[in-house]
Formats: structure tokens, C-alpha cells, sequence
């Protein structure tokens, strides 16, 4: 069984700043989720509401058709790792490893594998790890927790490439074997682009947009041609380059009539990747292009 | 730690206690036998030059106080963010550390009874006198019954300690820079309590202890039920501080 996530007019505030405001999100069971945002969008608070690390200021949040807030049944399956890890870092490899048990899924021996493959020296304590070697025993205890609901925050970080392709494949490799709810916040949009089923941009403490990969991929499109031709199309650009006589446009939503009209007017249409597509999305007054 | 395995999640907050105390006790083993081999060396080398009339074991059973208080404190400041993120709810954290304090306090009590029991019988065979610091006077412990009673206390009295340093530790996760605030008003009614139970000066700064001359004569059953509804009010404070505690973001 894995979990769904419900959150009802979800307001979570520090203070009197709001970090989300007034969000309504449903996210159904047993998919991988992308959860992109800039930098203090609110994807963090967001996570910390679903995995019962705060308390939201209002609303209702939901894991499993329950309230996640201390209730033991549910936050038991839920996991979210933050990039680090929430370790005693006087502890040992091994026995950080061992406290995961306090969830009764928790897969010892699979975590004991992962550490032997990533190479995460057993004996070694918390803080005596490398930075990337701190980033892999958190993704493996997040993996090992065999969690209805996993998250991961920014937990690659300090990951190089090699062990990253290799975090991702195991992602994957365990969400096959066993269906769950995935959700993946991070910055490294393209890498993690062909992994992801659904996509939640967060911008502003607010959820800007919510829709599966292939919307996303058909959302955007990049027109490029003579520039007369690329504005007598009268689109609304999300960015605009000009050189010359040529002009580049980035727009949102491409439907099949303007598709025609600008095929027919000579002009290349190109998709655009999911991370160009974030920037314009969450950079809207930058109309001008770079 | 090898007693998480296998927990199943109704009972697991009651096993975690009990994990928590045994794998504490055996972490801090070579402390505790240290601080056992020093307490019965040290009167010991000071005899060859001086006579003994104060019991050493007392100094090490008061600064187990402290040590007790850091252990609570230090324990869950560490705990919050570690077991939350591991699954466990709030709730189920107050109870393993209610059996951590409880376990915690009768194990370092009984060897702090045992010590002092062992002490006396140390302290007659070398003919030395088994006294305390009683308000800067050296007063004798008692008989063999009288030190049993007066040795009794010390679970309760770490209990106290481990309560209070709890609600320190925990009030330091939840505001950060600030928490410790709290010593403010819990060192005196701790100190008090302890000086009024001793009729002498806790280890550390006394002058904290200033109502325990007030209340030392009010006797022991008075000041026992006094040190357990202090338990009782530290522990509901440091409760309420848990129950909602948001854990802090991750800095870089």
C-alpha cells in the first residue's frame, strides 16, 4: 500500500512570514513526484508538513487519508530524509543505520547492502564522513526505510555524478520492486527529469503549478525564426531572444493552431527542457531573455 | 542498537526506553567505573599523609547529579530531531524518555547506594570516619541504617536531576539560544530541594540552593513529596515543550 497526500488550505507561517499560504495540493498513491521550487519557495516547509516535522499554522494535511500529525500508524511509513541527514553525528555508520529499526519496515539488511555497495564505511562515525558520504548513508536510510511515503530533499547534494546516477537507479530500481509514493525536491531538474511521473512546481508559498511529465513536455515550446513572422503570431512569451533579424520566443502553451500558423510561417518549433521551463515559469518578470 | 530489532510499533516507545538506558549505561560503563576506582583510591592515597573523615563516594554520587541532568538534557536535545525523523511521533518519544529518566535514575541510584554502602564497610575496615560536609561541618553519616536511608534517596534524587536537565534539553532544541533560560527558575527549587534532603550544599553553586535552610526542617516525607511533585511539574513542562516542537530547518 502506498500513500497519498491531501493537503486542505494549508497555511504554515515563522513567525509572521508565511512559507505557504492557503496551499490545497492532492498527490495520489503509488507515483514518482518532482517537487521543484526556487530557493525558499516553500518546497522544504512543504516536506516538513508531510512528514509531521511542523505543524502547520492551519489547514489540514493528510498522508493515507489521515491526519499525519502525530499519529503513529501513519508517520511510521513516511520518510523524509533532508540532505545531511538527521543523524546523531557521534554515532557510528552502523548504528545510525541500526536506529532506522525504530520503524518496523525498515530493511537492516538492504541498508547494510547499500552501505557495502556505496562503499559507506561501517565503523567510521557521522561526522567523520565526507560530505558525499554523509549524502549516501541519508539516501540509503531513506531507501532502507521501505516507507509507504519517501522524500527526499536535496539529499543528493555532495553526491558526485557517478554516485548519483547510481542513487537514482536504486530509486528506481526499489520504487519498481515495490510501488510507493516518491516525491523528489530538487534543484538538478534534468537529472532527475526521466525518473519523474508528475511534476509540482512551488513558488512563493504557493503551488503554481501541478501536472504530469507529458503536460509539462507538451506545456512549453521554443519558436524560433524571422522575427516579424515569430511576433505576428501575437503570443504571450515567457522569454524572448533577438539576433539579429532572428527571434527566439519561449512560451508556455503551444496549441495546434498556432503550431500550424507557425509552421506554415517558416519557424522552428523546439521543446523546451523541464528546467529551461521552470526558470520562465518562476522567473515570470524576466521577460527579456539572457 | 541492537534492541530496536524486531520492534513492532504499539509497544516500540516502552522498548526504546529500556534500548536507550541499557545502551546508555554501556556507553558511559568506563565512566562510572572510573569514577568508582577514583572515589576508593583517592581517600586512600590521601590517607598515607592525612586522616580521612568525609566520604568520597559522596562527592562522586552528587556530581552523578549533574551528570544525570546532562544525560537527560543532553539525551533528548540530541533525540528530537534524530527520532522524529525516524518515524516516531512526539508522544511516543515523552514515553521512552519518561522510562529512559526512570531506568536511568534507579540504575545510577543503585550504584550510587551500593557505593555507599560499600564505602562504609571500606571506611571501617581502614578506621577512617564516613562523614559529609554538613554546612561547613563534618558530620557523621550514621549506622549501617542510617546510611541505607540515607543513600535511599538517591534514585529519587537523580530522577529530579535527570527530570530538570530534560526540560532544559528539550526548551534548547525548541529556542535555540534561549532555552537555557529556563535554568533560571528550576536551579533554585532543584537546589533547594536537594540542600533541604542533604542538609548540606549541592555540588555546583550552592547559593542556588537558598530555600533549602527554609524548608529543611519541614522533614523528610514532607520534602520526598516535594521532590516528586517537582518530577511531576518538570516532566509535564518538558511535555508540553516536546508535544509540538517543530524541528529546525537543516542549515548549510
Amino acid at each position: 500500500m502506498s500513500f497519498t497526500v491531501n493537503l486542505r488550505s494549508v497555511t504554515l507561517e515563522y513567525g509572521a512570514e508565511p512559507a505557504l499560504a492557503d496551499v490545497d495540493l492532492d498527490l495520489e498513491a503509488g507515483k514518482i513526484y518532482g517537487l521543484l521550487g526556487r530557493n525558499g519557495a516553500g518546497k522544504t516547509s512543504l516536506l516538513s508538513l508531510l512528514a509531521a516535522f511542523r505543524k502547520p499554522t492551519s489547514g489540514e494535511v493528510l498522508v493515507g487519508g489521515e491526519p499525519v500529525w502525530e499519529n503513529a500508524p501513519i508517520v511510521s511509513r513516511v520518510a523524509l530524509i533532508r540532505e545531511g541527514g538527521d543523524f546523531d553525528d557521534t554515532e557510528t555508520v552502523k548504528g545510525t543505520i541500526e536506529s532506522g529499526q525504530i520503524r518496523p519496515s525498515f530493511d537492516t539488511d538492504y541498508a547494510f547492502a547499500l552501505a557495502d555497495r556505496f562503499e559507506v564505511p561501517l565503523k567510521k562515525r557521522v561526522n567523520a564522513l565526507s560530505r558525499g558520504k554523509r549524502s549516501v548513508l541519508a539516501a540509503l536510510c531513506g531507501l532502507a526505510a521501505r516507507a509507504e511515503l519517501t522524500m527526499f530533499d536535496e539529499v543528493h547534494l555532495g553526491m558526485d555524478a557517478p554516485t548519483r546516477d547510481a542513487f537514482y537507479k536504486e530509486l528506481l530500481a526499489e520504487y519498481m520492486d515495490r510501488p510507493h509514493t516518491v516525491i523528489l525536491s530538487t534543484h538538478l531538474i534534468d537529472e532527475v527529469a526521466n525518473y519523474l511521473e508528475e511534476v509540482v512546481i512551488v513558488d512563493k508559498g504557493r503551488i503554481l503549478r501541478h501536472a504530469d511529465i507529458e503536460t509539462f513536455q507538451g506545456m512549453g515550446a521554443t519558436l524560433t525564426g524571422p522575427a516579424a513572422a515569430v511576433d505576428a503570431l501575437g503570443l504571450e512569451p515567457l522569454a524572448e531572444q533577438r539576433l539579429g533579424g532572428t527571434k527566439s520566443i519561449t512560451v508556455a502553451a503551444l496549441d495546434a493552431a498556432a503550431r500550424e500558423r507557425a509552421a506554415a510561417a517558416g519557424i522552428e518549433v523546439g521543446p523546451v527542457g523541464l528546467q529551461d521551463l521552470f526558470i520562465h515559469l518562476t522567473a515570470p518578470q524576466d521577460r527579456n531573455g539572457a | 542498537m541492537p534492541t530496536l530489532a524486531n520492534l513492532r510499533l504499539p509497544t516500540r516507545r516502552y522498548a526504546l526506553g529500556a534500548g536507550i538506558t541499557a545502551e546508555a549505561l554501556k556507553y558511559f560503563k568506563y565512566w562510572i567505573a572510573a569514577a568508582l576506582v577514583l572515589a576508593f583510591a583517592f581517600p586512600f592515597a590521601v590517607s598515607q599523609w592525612n586522616d580521612i573523615t568525609i566520604s568520597a563516594w559522596y562527592y562522586a554520587a552528587n556530581g552523578g547529579k549533574w551528570f544525570t541532568a546532562f544525560v537527560g538534557g543532553g539525551f533528548l536535545f540530541v533525540l528530537v530531531p534524530n527520532m522524529v525523523a525516524t518515524g516516531l511521533t512526539r508522544r511516543e518519544l515523552a514515553v521512552s524518555m519518561g522510562i529512559f529518566g526512570v531506568l536511568w535514575s534507579l540504575a545510577i541510584g543503585a550504584i550510587a547506594f551500593a557505593g555507599l554502602l560499600a564505602e562504609r564497610a571500606y571506611y571501617g575496615a581502614m578506621g577512617w570516619s564516613h562523614g559529609i560536609d554538613a554546612n561547613d561541618a563534618i558530620a557523621p553519616i550514621g549506622s549501617a541504617a542510617e546510611t541505607a536511608a540515607f543513600g535511599a534517596h538517591y534514585p529519587l534524587v537523580y530522577l529530579v536531576y535527570f527530570t530538570a536537565g530534560a526540560l532544559i534539553g528539550v526548551a534548547s532544541y525548541r529556542w535555540e539560544g534561549a532555552g537555557w533560560l529556563l535554568l533560571v527558575p528550576v536551579l533554585p527549587v532543584v537546589f533547594s530541594l536537594d540542600n533541604a534532603l542533604y542538609d548540606t550544599e549541592p555540588v555546583g553553586p550552592g547559593w542556588a540552593g537558598f530555600l533549602g535552610g527554609a524548608i529543611g526542617d519541614w522533614g523528610r516525607g514532607l520534602i520526598v513529596a516535594l521532590l516528586l511533585v517537582t518530577v511531576a511539574g518538570l516532566a509535564a513542562a518538558a511535555y508540553r515543550i516536546l508535544i509540538d516542537i517543530p524541528l529546525r530547518a537543516k542549515k548549510a
